[in-house]
């Protein structure tokens, strides 16, 4: 393997680490190293990914390790950010019963589970499985050679990953050559020279070594290198001061339970077993030296923000940061405790542990997960063969524009063309009480319509707050058709299924959304293109009905939303690219082109239609858009009756109001201006091609007598206030 | 990899009691996607690209609506599906299911697959998925 630009070679069973002491390098300044993944001293950038503990790598030649320099984070070049970035494989694992750790402990918990006859799964972190995190479910999060595993077990967690070694805190504890006893054993059996060996507390098996009776003093560098240990001074009982040289401290202050895992699924069906239940002895209170050698805390740290008033756990981990580096306070957390009981009364216990317990990539983090996906309508594919440029709208992909937004414009105004509008709602209600639901859903009187008739409403909440709009068309006695707005639908769905429970309507509903394509046939040659298309007796406005267009089984909707001839065409969606082709074909001669929704958005406001999301606040009510005579308060009751009542009463603090100034179209969102105090914003605004000048959509305060301004000043320039529609004020060219 | 087609299917809304009642038609799967709708599909669906197989709508509708004159039964082209074999099923599901589908067979499950909403029927040897047809294109991109 290449470490730090040199070859180094490594043998059979070694780890990263041992493949890196036996040829002399040492991954980081220095510190106790314990070979067990659990302190942060063999960190170190393997094969682009920082943060790797060597000692739990295999070593192999396709090995690259680059040693994190010691004043600054790791960085990461072009090639390491891509594959931190990258998302491997995530699988989804399901069993009874899911044991970490599969030391004795470990394998007796899944052999009693495999016993029972439950399904087990198991990681052992020395078989490269290494569990970053517990979440609740619970559902145990581990990196493996084969990527991201999620195991969701039906029963349990067991956690038996045993107890560490306590660390040393001391000066000169970042010294190298100082190694935990079983680490010590570790490396001798790697058959890695380790010179003289002092021995603190019970000396390594397989490893000759000086018994250092007392109390641990400091650790001495090397004369003539200082990052080398080179003595170890212990303190006997007498006081006095013993300096014994070496190349190696064998330390063993005791076990600490390797309880992160545990903590982190406390609450979450966990249990531990083995030896990481074990009570943990706390070492000696700190003297001198780091305690947390992720971020360099220091005793004298510690000391400081005690005077200073830090005395809870989680209050001194928050004042130095103390256990919040890669080890997640593995190495201090012991001594942090002993260091609190030695100042105060009783013994804290472990601070709150939290995912992830290993540091993982943003890719691993990530693996198995995907962005929200915006729908596509059937027409999607000949969209972009168009070369539309498509956009996400109201969760689905649209085309913006086919790239001659003029032309589109001309197309709908003069000749005749199509819109994709297979993303609006489509529900259809039916049932014994489908017309007293609807009666209550809507402010619109619904009883009135006649079967084949259609009516624009709003669609209200509780507090006469507008959530959606659309169309009401009826079928029959006791079946309606509804629509709604592209990014409203589901919501629509779920309001009515809830007002339906709600009040104990017999109704059907089925949602049609992403079943039915809509087409919309717009201009004033739109009824010349349905005749060409078969259609010889098309409904008139606000009307609807079933007929074949171009062989294709639609209902056809006369409506307007550009302020022209309109049909929307719902038809299966499967038959929608034949459908469109036809219409495109049929209309050749006659100017037809499609039009995106850049398109759609000018012609609508010329209009002066409301959308509701934009044009909107979250309580806007008919009133403050000035289509209060959409709400039938003479009904007997509907959603939200009550509230327009009340606020009726109430002045008229803002409306929604048509504005129009020459020059080009200020930004949606800039704000209004009147009488020098900022008096609204705008929510819609364009350049109109009919009318030669910018026209706009905003909401405006009332005067203190509820009075609204005739001129208003946006972007610098002064606009005047209108009434809409801009364009066809009477409706002729939409009806005719 | 999912190849998914066209799939001819039929939608029906109606009382629990109709729908509990109804018997459908020979080689049809009747999923209960709520407990007052069922998604019925043909067994042999796939490479159908024609809308709903009008004869099977027929034949549903009068099952239904006998019992529920109200019902709801539309034939619907919405969906995509696609066959596949037990065990590339069951690979596809540990690579993008976070929940875990049934062990009985034949089998109907729903959840997100691929954090995508599709439709799962499991039978013996083989498994036939089913997604609206507006997130096709992306199960089958996260499937590749």
């Amino acid at each position: 393997m290449i470490v730090d630009g040199r070859a180094v070679s490594t043998r059979e069973g070694d780890s990263v680490l041992v493949a890196m002491l036996r040829a002399g390098f040492h991954p980081s300044r220095g510190g106790c190293l314990c070979l067990a993944g659990d302190c942060p001293h063999c960190l170190a950038t393997v094969n682009g990914i920082a943060y790797r503990r060597t000692c739990q790598v295999a070593a192999d030649a396709t090995i690259v390790v680059r040693s994190h320099p010691e004043d600054r984070k790791p960085s990461a070049d072009q090639e390491a950010t891509a594959r931190t970035l990258a998302t491997g494989a995530c699988r989804h694992r399901h069993c009874d019963v899911v044991v970490i750790g599969q030391g004795s402990a470990g394998r007796e918990a899944a052999q009693a589970a495999l016993s029972a006859g439950h399904e087990v799964i198991t990681f052992d972190s020395a078989a490269g499985e290494d569990v970053v995190g517990i979440y609740p479910g619970p559902v145990v999060v581990a990196r493996t050679d084969d990527g991201m595993v999620q195991a969701r077990p039906r029963l349990e967690v067991v956690v038996a990953t045993g107890a560490m070694e306590l660390h040393p805190v001391a000066p000169g504890g970042d010294l190298r050559g100082l190694v935990t006893r079983r680490g010590a054993t570790q490396l001798a059996r790697a058959g890695l020279a380790l010179g003289a060996v002092v021995a603190i507390g019970a000396p390594p098996d397989e490893v000759q070594a000086e018994a250092a009776s007392g109390t641990l003093v400091r650790f001495e560098p090397r004369a003539g290198d200082p990052r080398r240990l080179g003595a170890v001074v212990v303190r006997d009982d007498d006081g006095n001061e013993r300096r014994m040289v070496c190349d190696t401290a064998s330390i063993d202050l005791g076990l600490t339970p390797r309880d992160g895992l545990l903590r982190i699924g406390r609450g979450m069906g966990v249990r531990g077993t083995g030896d990481v239940t074990l009570p943990a002895a706390l070492p000696a209170s700190p003297v001198e030296g780091v305690v947390c050698p992720c971020l360099g805390v220091t005793v004298a740290d510690l000391i400081s923000v005690h005077d200073r008033g830090f005395r809870e756990l989680e209050l001194v981990k928050r004042a130095t940061l103390a256990g919040t580096g890669p080890c997640q306070g593995a190495v201090c957390v012991p001594h942090l405790r002993s260091f609190l009981a030695h100042r105060g009364a009783s013994v804290p216990p472990a601070f709150t542990a939290r995912p992830v317990a290993r540091p993982v990539t943003v890719g691993e983090a990530a693996s198995g997960a995907h962005l929200q996906a915006t729908a596509r309508t059937g027409l999607d594919a000949e969209h972009r063969r168009l070369g539309a440029r498509m956009d996400r709208l109201g969760g689905w992909w649209r085309p913006w524009t086919y790239g001659d937004g003029a032309a589109e414009y001309a197309a709908v105004r003069e000749a005749v063309s199509l819109g994709d509008v297979s993303t609006l709602g489509k529900l259809c209600v039916s049932g014994p009480d489908a017309l007293r639901l609807l009666e209550y859903l809507y402010p619109a009187r619904v009883s009135t319509l006649a079967a084949g008739r259609s009516r624009y409403s709003l669609l209200l909440n509780e507090r006469g707050h507008v959530i959606d709009d659309g169309m009401i068309c009826r079928e029959s006695e006791s079946r309606f058709v509804l629509t709604f707005t592209s990014g409203g639908a589901t919501q629509a769905e779920w309001w009515i299924r809830d007002w339906a429970e709600t009040i104990a309507a017999d109704v059907r509903i089925l949602n049609q959304t992403w079943s039915l394509g809509a087409i919309n046939v717009t201009g004033p040659h739109a009824t010349r293109l349905l005749e060409r298309a078969g259609v010889t007796d098309p409904p008139t406005y606000l009307r609807h009905r079933l007929a074949d267009v171009a062989g294709v089984r639609c209902r056809i909707l006369r409506l307007s939303f550009t302020g022209e001839v309109s049909y929307e065409l719902h038809h299966d969606v499967v038959r929608s690219v034949g459908l469109w082709r036809d219409l495109l074909e049929l209309g050749q001669d006659l100017g037809v082109r499609p039009h995106g929704l850049e398109t759609l958005l000018t012609l609508r406001l010329e209009k002066g239609h409301v959308i509701v999301g934009q044009d909107t606040d979250f309580d806007s009510t008919p009133r403050r858009l000035g289509l209060d005579g959409l709400a039938h308060l003479d009904k007997a009751d509907f959603v939200g009756r009550r509230a327009l009542v009340r606020t009726n009463r109430l002045p008229l603090d803002r409306r929604l109001v048509g504005l129009e100034l020459s020059g080009p179209a200020p930004a949606e969102g800039a704000l209004i201006w009147s009488d020098g105090v900022a008096a609204g914003q705008v929510t819609s605004s364009a350049w109109s091609p009919a009318l030669g000048k910018a026209v706009m959509l905003g909401w405006l305060r009332t005067s203190g007598h509820g009075a609204l301004a005739d001129e208003v000043v946006v972007d610098g320039r002064r606009a005047r206030r209108v009434t809409t529609p801009f364009y066809d004020a009477g409706g002729d060219r939409a009806r005719t | 990899m999912l190849a998914l087609e066209p799939l001819v299917c039929t939608r029906v809304v109606a009382t629990v009691a109709a729908i509990e009642a109804a018997r459908w038609p020979t080689g049809a799967i009747a999923l209960r996607v709520a407990p007052d709708e069922v998604l019925v599909v043909s067994s042999d669906a796939a490479h159908h690209t024609e809308p709903a197989d009008p004869s099977l709508v027929r034949s549903v509708v009068s099952l239904v609506e006998e019992a529920d004159p109200h019902a709801i039964v539309e034939g619907d082209s919405g969906w995509r599906g696609a066959w596949v074999g037990s065990d590339q099923a069951l690979a596809i599901v540990e690579r993008t299911c976070r929940w875990e589908p049934p062990r009985e067979r034949p089998a109907f499950a729903q959840g997100a697959l691929a954090d995508l909403p599709v439709k799962i029927w499991l039978e013996q040897d083989r498994v036939l998925f089913i997604v609206a047809a507006p997130f096709a294109a992306d199960l089958e991109a996260r499937l590749r």
